[in-house]
């Protein structure tokens, strides 16, 4: 696929390799503090915080509001924010870090949160789709999928706008071709490429088409 | 009753209603549907392709963490065929619990042989049945025949060619998976379902029955819904099972597949493979079609398999037709956009390419031969119908897309071309239906605060069927789409027809037209008398009502409406009945001629660049015209065949379910290695809209998905100059054809 030479800019490749650190660091169990953790010796005898597997607090920063719950260690990010926050703007479909639906912000960067665990994105700021609108006012990114119709069942949509947003913050100035390939982890199966396009282009205030 | 001949609104741009809703993930679709208190199922399956349970064992997951509820769906003895079958399932606090629930059930299988390959199958026509009922796997699928075939059909031709052709069993992949979130009333005497489904009344109905509840009893809400492509209709197992556990549990229970459940039992379209014979004069005539070909249904019967229509669209006197179905051990077929259209269109156009190119003609020629004429009995009796309308169409199509691809310029004979990446040019032609009908009642209500309300039960698969209310009522009373509030996907609001067939938007456009239309009828009578006016004096205008009774006094809409006092204006529109159709022949001309039509013609054409060291091929351009008779949002047309072309470039370069012959389970359920091309995958598209609106309203979902894997795959014929006979072209198949070709020479 395209994306597999890409350098630099954001890849599915980039998204894989950011949520094999995590698989790997939860292996490791290097998972940092947790206030309710149980305690488990370490290797070299010291006290090594461990958590579950029964459920422990967990306090997320979702869109500048702190909610809390409880869940075990074992539910991704993506399942802690739809089934037990009910944020549900970030949704499951691969549930396997390919399609890029589950995109949120974490620390503003863009994230598979299937890929992430809920525990690991303690302390971090999330954003989701839902954080792109007050009220009536749209943010120039979803405004842009409405305006050309960039969607059609619009189940991947709300992934590609927090991809696509995460782009256009990191470099305004980014071009069309840059925003494209920070889209390369997102699939959507209607085949709405050709409108995210011309919104593309007016994002990156580029003429299409003369 | 006709459309209006001056439309504001109707056939401009329109943004879907729900755009905003949909791109900041405000929108609910069922899958995101959470109720207080309630429980997460998951479903045991069979991981054998072919299997008898001989004990199940479910003792040990009914103590587990969190278990509610467990439903029997395959008891011991009860026989699988595929793998994915469903066996038992489970309900739990959390969807973790509802995991571990699972793994701690127990099932002992025999394990019975299977088939999961077409051509396994084939090879043994004796062989064990892997089927039901112990029927053959390999079934006649109807021969057919013109007369005196073998005596006629290559007389005064050109030598024949022959070629095969074949296309892999695809998977729908809806991105919101089937399922839905079952909720009960206390005393187990109303049901409500938040479903993924194409058929929001249908799948009330079958709830209703499977229950035994009276059907106004079951409400299915279908607010938003993520992708169907013809794989939801009914609530399916998973649905039914749903409610069986919310029943036991009595809580509310959600059970949406998983990915991997999604592609196994969640639709796939069949496969088709052929070995075509193809003969025509050296003008480029075409007097022969011969097929022998076959397609997988999986398990179930082979009405999914169609290749009846061998050859699609182009008029052959000719025709000799051997068709077989091969049953395997795989979820049964679903329809799938334009069912069974895109396998005939690849087993003829790209034959036809093939035959171009041994007569030394430009394959645009051949095609602009050898169009079915137009039907004289048809153009008599129904002028506006396909059938009086083919030729000329599919011609004008042919005009439009020459110039607009510059084929002119740009075509070249098969294989010309230096260099190692070869780009190449390939053409395709599709019909479809595409018509609507009863029952699909609509109702308008104008209160007196001027706001209207739009009700229908139909639903919005992602074809913004949600706005098709809002742009006619607009368009009736003077107002703007976004003063429209319309609400669907509601089995309460009565009966509507399933989206299947592209039939949603001719189906409720004329209902919706006649309940606008006697809507502002009804505000008028009412308003009338307190005007000093009758109601033949009051029209509308944009915002305004205006009073011929009073120097055209324009009145604007809300002070208008606000003269219904405590008063609504409702107006309720309907197709008439089939009865009514068959003792009234001018209603049906009315409504089935100038209101809706039936059938479209389509033309496309694809520009590939094949890399001959790698294989890879790119579909670098596309080109696609289609008519669709009067078009009622020409963003959201034009949505459709860009959306349908991109369909159907996946389809001829990524798609494919594969097969582990051994263990009969497919080697790539998922999104991974199951590929589906991403943003940077696919052509710069050229959609041209041929706006006939004499025509009235015809489906657009379907027709133009159909040719665009013959399109591409003839461009990959013209690039390399040889044929790559089975999709997806896949790098290892485009070597591969290569090195046939290159031994050939």
């Amino acid at each position: 696929m395209s994306d597999s030479k890409d350098k630099g800019g954001l890849s599915r490749r980039g998204f894989l390799q950011g949520s094999g650190a995590v698989a790997a660091a939860t292996a490791l169990g290097t998972i940092p503090t947790g206030a309710s953790a149980g305690q488990q010796a370490g290797g070299n005898g010291q006290q090594v915080p461990g958590m579950g597997p029964n459920g422990v607090k967990l306090s997320l920063n979702v869109n500048g509001r702190s909610m809390n719950t409880t869940v075990e260690p074992r539910v991704t990010l993506l399942d802690a924010l739809r089934n037990y926050l009910d944020v549900t703007g970030c949704k499951r479909v691969c549930d396997r870090g390919s399609c890029g639906a589950c995109t949120v912000l974490v620390d503003g960067k863009p994230v598979y949160s299937c890929s992430m665990l809920a525990l690991e994105a303690r302390d971090k700021p999330i954003r989701t789709a839902e954080s792109l609108v007050a009220g009536a006012k749209l943010d120039a990114v979803p405004e842009a999928f409405a305006r050309f119709d960039a969607q059609q069942c619009g189940f991947c949509t709300p992934g590609f706008v927090v991809a696509m947003k995460a782009v256009l913050e990191a470099n305004p100035k980014a071009t069309q071709a840059e925003v494209e390939r920070g889209l390369c982890g997102n699939i959507c199966r209607c085949g709405t490429y050709e409108q995210m396009r011309d919104a593309i282009y007016s994002l990156c205030n580029q003429q299409r088409r003369t | 009753m006709p459309w209006p001949t001056t439309r504001r609104v109707i056939g401009t741009k329109v943004q879907r209603l729900d755009g905003p809703d949909k791109a900041t993930g405000r929108a609910r679709y069922s899958f995101d549907i959470n109720l207080p208190g309630m429980l997460h199922a998951r479903i045991l399956r069979c991981p054998h392709a072919h299997a008898r349970i001989k004990n199940i064992d479910s003792g040990a997951a009914e103590k587990t963490n969190g278990f509610r509820a467990l439903h029997i769906i395959a008891n011991a003895g009860v026989q699988l065929f595929f793998a994915g079958a469903e066996i038992v399932a489970v309900a739990a606090d959390t969807e973790e619990h509802a995991d571990d629930c699972l793994h701690a059930i127990r099932i002992d299988y025999e394990v019975l042989p299977h088939f999961v390959k077409e051509a396994d199958a084939l090879r043994a026509p004796d062989g064990p049945s892997t089927v039901p009922g112990g029927t053959p796997n390999v079934r006649p699928g109807g021969d057919f025949s013109t007369a005196k075939f073998d005596d006629v059909a290559y007389e005064g031709t050109a030598p024949r060619v022959e070629g095969t052709y074949g296309v892999a069993i695809i998977s729908h992949q809806c991105l919101e998976s089937h399922g839905l979130v079952a909720q009960w009333d206390n005393d187990l005497a109303n049901l409500t379902v938040y479903a993924s489904t194409q058929a929001v009344p249908l799948t009330a109905q079958a709830l209703a029955q499977n229950f035994k509840l009276p059907v106004t009893r079951v409400k299915c809400i279908t607010n938003y819904m993520g992708g169907g492509f013809g794989s939801k209709f009914g609530p399916d197992i998973q649905g039914i099972v749903a409610a069986e556990l919310a029943r036991k549990a009595r809580a509310p229970v959600k059970l949406m597949l998983d990915r991997a459940e999604e592609v196994a039992v969640g639709g796939q379209r069949p496969s088709a493979a052929g070995t075509v014979r193809i003969a025509g004069t050296k003008e480029g005539d075409i007097r022969a079609y011969e097929v022998d070909c076959y397609g997988s249904p999986g398990v179930g019967g082979g009405a999914t398999v169609n290749l009846g229509f061998l050859p699609y669209v182009y008029s052959v006197p000719n025709i000799k037709r051997r068709h077989r179905f091969v049953r395997l051990n795989l979820q049964t077929g679903r329809a799938m956009r334009a069912p069974g259209h895109p396998q005939n269109c690849l087993l003829t156009d790209q034959a036809v390419d093939d035959l171009a190119a041994s007569l030394g003609l430009n394959p645009i020629i051949l095609r602009t031969r050898n169009l079915p004429q137009n039907d004289q009995n048809a153009v008599q009796n129904d002028p506006t119908s396909f059938p009086a309308l083919r030729h000329t169409i599919y011609t004008r199509q042919l005009e439009i897309i020459r110039k607009l691809c510059s084929w002119d310029d740009r075509w070249h004979p098969p294989g010309r071309g230096d260099g190692v990446i070869k780009t190449g040019l390939g053409m395709a032609l599709h019909t479809w239906g595409g018509g609507g009908g009863p029952p699909n009642p609509t109702r308008v209500t104008v209160s007196s605060d001027g706001s209207v309300l739009v009700q229908s039960s139909t639903q919005d698969l992602g074809t913004a069927c949600r706005t098709v209310p809002a742009i006619i009522t607009a368009d009736i009373l003077g107002l703007r789409p976004q003063d429209i509030t319309v609400q669907i996907g509601d089995s309460t609001f009565g009966p509507s027809t399933p989206s299947g067939g592209s039939t949603t938007c001719p189906g409720i456009s004329p209902a919706i037209l006649k309940a606008a239309e006697a809507a502002r009828d009804a505000l008028f009578a009412a308003i009338a008398p307190g005007l000093n006016a009758q109601a033949a004096d009051l029209s509308i205008d944009t915002g305004h009502v205006i009073n011929r009774a009073n120097n055209n006094a324009r009145i604007p809409w809300r002070n208008a409406c606000g003269r219904l006092g405590m008063n609504t204006a409702i107006g309720n529109g309907d197709w008439p009945t089939n009865a009514q159709f068959q003792q009234n022949p001018d209603l049906r001309r009315e409504w089935r001629g100038r209101l809706t039509n039936n059938g479209v013609g389509g033309v496309q054409v694809a520009e590939v660049k094949v890399d001959t060291e790698t294989g890879v091929v790119r579909c670098t351009r596309f080109w696609a015209v289609q008519d669709c008779g009067l078009i009622i949002n020409k963003l959201a047309c034009e949505s459709q065949v860009a959306g349908g072309v991109i369909m159907g470039v996946n389809y001829a370069l990524f798609e494919e379910c594969i097969y582990d012959r051994v263990t009969g389970r497919m080697l790539n359920p998922d999104m991974e290695f199951y590929k589906l091309g991403g943003i940077r995958d696919m052509p710069d598209i050229m959609v041209h809209m041929m706006d006939m609106p004499e025509r009235g309203v015809i489906g657009i979902g379907e027709p133009p998905t159909i040719s665009t894997a013959a399109a591409v795959g003839n461009a990959v014929f013209n690039a390399i100059g040889v044929r790559v006979p089975q999709a997806p072209f896949t790098p290892e198949r485009v070597l591969a054809a290569l090195a046939n070709g290159r031994k050939r020479n």
